[in-house]
């Protein structure tokens, strides 16, 4: 009995405790006078930062303090709609792009941001499609980034092989024999994780299936992803299997990207996200990208982009004009800059400096033949989506228990489902 | 004694059954603590180290990635809110459990069954699966951001389990034992202080473990109600070494190896209530 | 009502009820609030109108829903199949071991439980290490001359789901063969004494004395089995992911439920009125068959 009564005491302590420490804690001394934001990212990474930009931000703004929150990236979208639909959540914070951002918009949580930021008639059309809702046609984000999907490729190991940048797939697949011959992996993918082959189809699929003309088409309902143009890509993705590691089925994200970085393989189909991650793992690693061609070589092979982060303010604030204020600092060319200096993320605010960085001017020289990454751009608005079909289709594709004609009619049929112009 | 599996005095058939079994058990343990070494040696390495030899030795051994998650990344805060609150949640969890245990399995009445099942049916389905109307009544009660929001929760994701394994167990003990101790006067609360609950000792030990280790560990439930951080738990603390593109692996694991000693303490401490006996002591 | 009885249910009462609160509180109400978000349709994450139990029948009729749910359904069976026999049984058997003294046993009792000890996060990395193509599971078979048997085992369709598993048997059977350790204990050793004096066989010993007096304990991990095997959703998220991957061949329900209601941050947005259909079903399943077990146990069970 004598324990038991220690244990009740100990827990009545401890929870007064917490009772007294939830008291104390709440009136931070002296800040009457400032407004307290609350910001949220899906990027711990970069917690230092956002840390140094919302220092600059608060020097300016002395009325105004920002707490910065970086939640777990899979965890992100969940706690922001439980917060959000319990009517509280943060002033401001990271949105995803297209059906990400739909999700939150057209469920009334986001604030409609044309009134409050007339600067964002100066983006370009393509940054700002991510940030639209396509119900409403409104725009629920100001845009920070875009990704851009390529090949990256080791510059030693081609130096070492008296290698060039192939103009077209036949000189692609001579490079890879070389490599495989010297004993590298000519291709770092693996598919284990299915959205490394999304990746994978953004990286190679545009040159075979036809770029913006085949997404625009497809968007339309004028033609479907069981066109022989899309088969004979999902085809060509799949004779790529003879240039990737042992096991390729095992291969994960992580394992991919080490075996590049560690000089292991030779190539990596990639956004344009891995750059400064490449960069902290291996500083001596000497790399480039290019646009992975067709089959034609007269053509400029084309690179998938998409909009890949916005930064939104929650419809219910309270403190609106603090927040515009902090919104509109991340919306301005010193934040851009510092961006493509500090993370290596291609801006989308305009007229940002991206000369500074070659890699970053290289990534925009490329975006001169960007196309929409076709199934995060256009088919994520419904599930199942346009990505996930892919995702596990292709991974059926790669491991050859579907065949390409299968894969496409899975994908088809799936969007099919909800999608109207697919049912005519 | 008949109930060693001894070598001494056995035939052949059961030395070798007894050898076999013991080789089982022994590759067992071998697969059991080099993931243990694994972990803990990792916590020494840095992160590419990680990535390219994992199973190699650290090039040097150095507390630098524990100075820093403890120090720099405010693990120490962490680590006590954990304490705290699983401590806590455990205390109510093990109080409650047992006294629910007790109501559904040492008494006959009709609603015993639904009563049995409403505690049951609370494990039925991860209470993920309910966080918006959680987060809905957790605001309306006031607690958001408060641990005493978080304590609650976990005492409710460990009350069936704990009802469920401990009432099997109380079940099985005869009753005799509280007709007895009823003629020496006691009541409910005395029978199931002094009788019931010494003699379910391994079965608390068991549940105590078999609760406190996800209730420690999770960080979902935290994250989603805990903002400021100083009232942040260890797993959230861990959570944040995962980018959206790089994972700290060094100092995940450094925080990992950190994360699972007190789980460990206090297994080593419980597992002291197996001890075979002391229940069929009771009996007699 | 005499007060005798009156007394009985003040006592049930003072015993049940603060437990009973709590989880009526924490769990049952929000769980059948959204549980009740199955009967609507919805638009992004509100609710437009009732639509009665239109969510279920296109779960069990359209393409692809109908496909998922009851590919992850058979994935959920061998789960159970899988853990019933073999997590489970060698449970039983270490359980019995150890409380007959193998020798050593003071420390495999200490020792089996620590994997339950690691975090998630920890197993899903480490035996995602040892498990893939490079990893330590195909050293060993190249080391011992089995190259042939090498494999990609969380990437194949036909072994991905059966590596979950085994990692999660290794995680888990600690905690049956501790049940069984104490459920035997439990056993008056009078019974065995007499029965050993009988000349009764090691194998008799265990089936006709040992084994119906445990009935109960078998009876917790049996219901716990069948609710950890339809709820299985961390272990694939942490190893394969959540879309289940490769191809939907590791995908159980609880994984299609969570990416139905919430979403999946690298394939798409939540559908909560499907999503919260398939909870109701999990939720329904889970209980007939946990009432169906307890009730046939129930009828078995010996007392002393």
């Amino acid at each position: 009995m004598k324990r038991f009564l220690l244990l009740m005491l100990v827990c009545t302590v401890a929870v007064s405790t917490l009772f007294a420490a939830g008291t104390t804690e709440t009136p931070a001394a002296g800040s009457q006078t400032k407004t307290e934001i609350h910001f949220w990212t899906w990027r711990p990474e970069d917690v230092d930062f956002y840390a140094r930009q919302i220092a600059i931000f608060e020097a300016a703004n002395p009325d105004i303090k920002v707490v910065q929150t970086a939640h777990k990236n899979t965890e992100y979208n969940t706690i922001l709609a439980a917060a959000l639909a319990g009517g509280s959540g943060p002033d401001v914070f990271q949105g995803r792009a297209y059906g990400g951002l739909a999700t939150f918009a057209d469920s009334h949580y986001l604030e409609p941001l044309e009134q409050w930021l007339p600067e964002l008639k100066n983006y370009s059309p393509t940054a700002l499609l991510g940030a639209t809702s396509p119900t409403d046609g409104k725009i629920y984000g100001s845009p920070a980034v875009s990704q851009t999907v390529f090949m990256y490729y080791n510059k030693a190991i081609y130096k070492e092989l008296g290698l060039s940048i192939p103009k077209n797939w036949a000189q692609l697949i001579a490079n890879f024999e070389a490599m495989k011959k010297a004993g590298y992996i000519p291709l770092a993918n693996g598919a284990k994780d299915g959205w490394t082959l999304e990746t994978m189809l953004g990286g190679m699929g545009p040159a075979f299936y036809g770029a913006t003309d085949f997404f625009t088409a497809v968007v339309e309902g004028k033609r479907n992803f069981q066109d022989p143009a899309f088969i004979k890509m999902i085809e060509k993705m799949k004779s790529l299997t003879a240039y990737m590691p042992n096991m390729f089925m095992g291969v994960s994200y992580e394992d991919m990207r080490a075996n590049f970085f560690n000089e292991v393989a030779g190539h990596l189909v990639g956004g344009s996200y891995e750059a400064a991650y490449f960069n902290t793992q291996n500083p001596d690693l000497y790399y480039d990208v290019f646009a992975i061609p067709g089959e034609d070589a007269s053509k400029p092979a084309p690179v998938s982009v998409y909009a890949d982060m916005n930064f939104a303010m929650n419809a219910a604030s309270q403190k609106k004009n603090a927040s515009v204020k902090f919104l509109k600092f991340l919306s301005s060319k010193d934040f851009g800059n510092s961006m493509i200096r500090d993370l290596k993320m291609i801006s989308s605010v305009p007229g940002v400096d991206a000369s500074s960085d070659p890699f970053i001017a290289r990534v925009l020289e490329l975006q001169k033949n960007a196309t929409p990454f076709i199934f995060l751009v256009g088919f994520r608005y419904q599930q199942p989506t346009g990505s996930s079909l892919w995702q596990a289709a292709a991974q059926g594709v790669m491991a050859g228990t579907l065949t390409p004609a299968q894969a496409a009619k899975q994908v088809q049929d799936g969007i099919a489902s909800y999608y109207k112009p697919f049912q005519k | 004694m008949i109930s060693d599996l001894r070598f001494r005095g056995a035939g052949w058939g059961k030395r070798l059954f007894i050898f076999l079994m013991m080789a089982i058990m022994t590759i067992y343990v071998l697969l059991i603590l080099y993931p243990l070494f694994n972990m803990v040696i990792s916590a020494f390495k840095s992160n590419r180290e990680i990535l390219t030899k994992p199973f190699g030795f650290p090039q040097s051994i150095g507390f630098k990635n524990f100075h820093t998650v403890w120090v720099e990344k405010g693990f120490d805060r962490y680590f006590a809110n954990s304490l705290l609150v699983t401590g806590v949640a455990m205390g109510f969890v093990l109080l409650f459990g047992s006294m629910g245990a007790y109501g559904v399995s040492r008494y006959r009445y009709k609603a015993n069954t639904l009563v049995y099942m409403l505690f049951l049916s609370g494990i039925m389905l991860p209470l993920k699966a309910a966080i918006i109307p959680l987060f809905i009544i957790v605001k309306r009660l006031g607690l958001i951001d408060s641990r005493i929001s978080v304590i609650l929760i976990f005492i409710a994701m460990g009350l069936p389990s704990t009802v469920f394994i401990l009432s099997g167990f109380m079940k099985g003990i005869p009753l005799e034992l509280e007709y007895a101790a009823r003629i020496d006067g006691c009541h409910d609360f005395q029978i199931y202080r002094r009788i019931i609950m010494p003699m379910t000792a391994p079965a608390i030990a068991l549940v105590t473990i078999y609760n406190a280790v996800p209730i420690w560990n999770d960080f979902f439930f935290p994250l989603v109600f805990l903002q400021s951080n100083s009232r942040k738990t260890l797993p959230v603390g861990l959570s944040t070494f995962f980018g959206q593109h790089a994972t700290n692996w060094s100092l995940l694991f450094t925080g990992l190896s950190i994360a699972i000693l007190p789980m460990l303490l206090m297994y080593i401490f419980m597992s002291r209530y197996f001890i075979k006996g002391m229940t069929a002591g009771a009996v007699k | 009502m005499d007060v005798k009885q009156l007394r009985k249910a003040a006592w049930i009462i003072f015993f049940v009820t603060p437990g009973l609160m709590i989880v009526g509180v924490f769990i049952l109400l929000p769980l059948f609030m959204s549980l009740y978000n199955s009967l609507f349709s919805w638009n992004q994450l509100l609710p437009v109108e009732f639509v009665g139990l239109e969510n279920f029948s296109r779960l069990f009729t359209k393409y692809p829903y109908q496909q998922r749910f009851l590919n992850a359904l058979q994935n959920n069976l061998i789960w159970f199949l899988s853990t019933m026999i073999l997590q489970n049984s060698v449970g039983l058997l270490f359980g019995y071991l150890m409380s007959r003294s193998i020798p050593g046993y003071q420390a495999f009792k200490r020792i089996f439980f620590i994997p339950v000890l690691f975090s998630i996060i920890a197993v899903g990395f480490l035996w995602g290490l040892y498990l893939k193509p490079s990893g330590l599971v195909n050293n060993f078979l190249g080391l011992i001359g089995l190259e042939s048997l090498q494999h990609a085992w969380l990437g194949e369709e036909r072994f991905a789901t059966m590596a979950i598993i085994m990692v999660n048997i290794w995680r888990w059977v600690g905690f049956p063969s501790l049940v069984f350790l104490a459920a035997i204990d439990n056993v008056p050793t009078e019974c065995l004494e007499a029965a050993h004096l009988d000349g009764v066989g090691e194998w008799k010993l265990f089936w006709k004395i040992v084994f119906p007096l445990i009935i109960p304990s078998i009876t917790i991990i049996t219901v716990l089995t069948v609710i950890g095997s339809l709820n299985v959703f961390e272990q694939i998220y942490t190893m394969t992911g959540l879309d289940g991957g490769p191809n939907y061949s590791t995908d159980t329900i609880g994984t299609l439920f969570y990416r139905t209601a919430f979403g999946s941050v690298d394939a798409g947005s939540p559908e909560i009125g499907i999503g919260s259909a398939i909870g109701v079903v999990i939720y329904i399943l889970t209980f007939l068959i946990s009432l169906i077990s307890i009730r046939f146990s129930r009828s078995r069970e010996v007392q002393l």
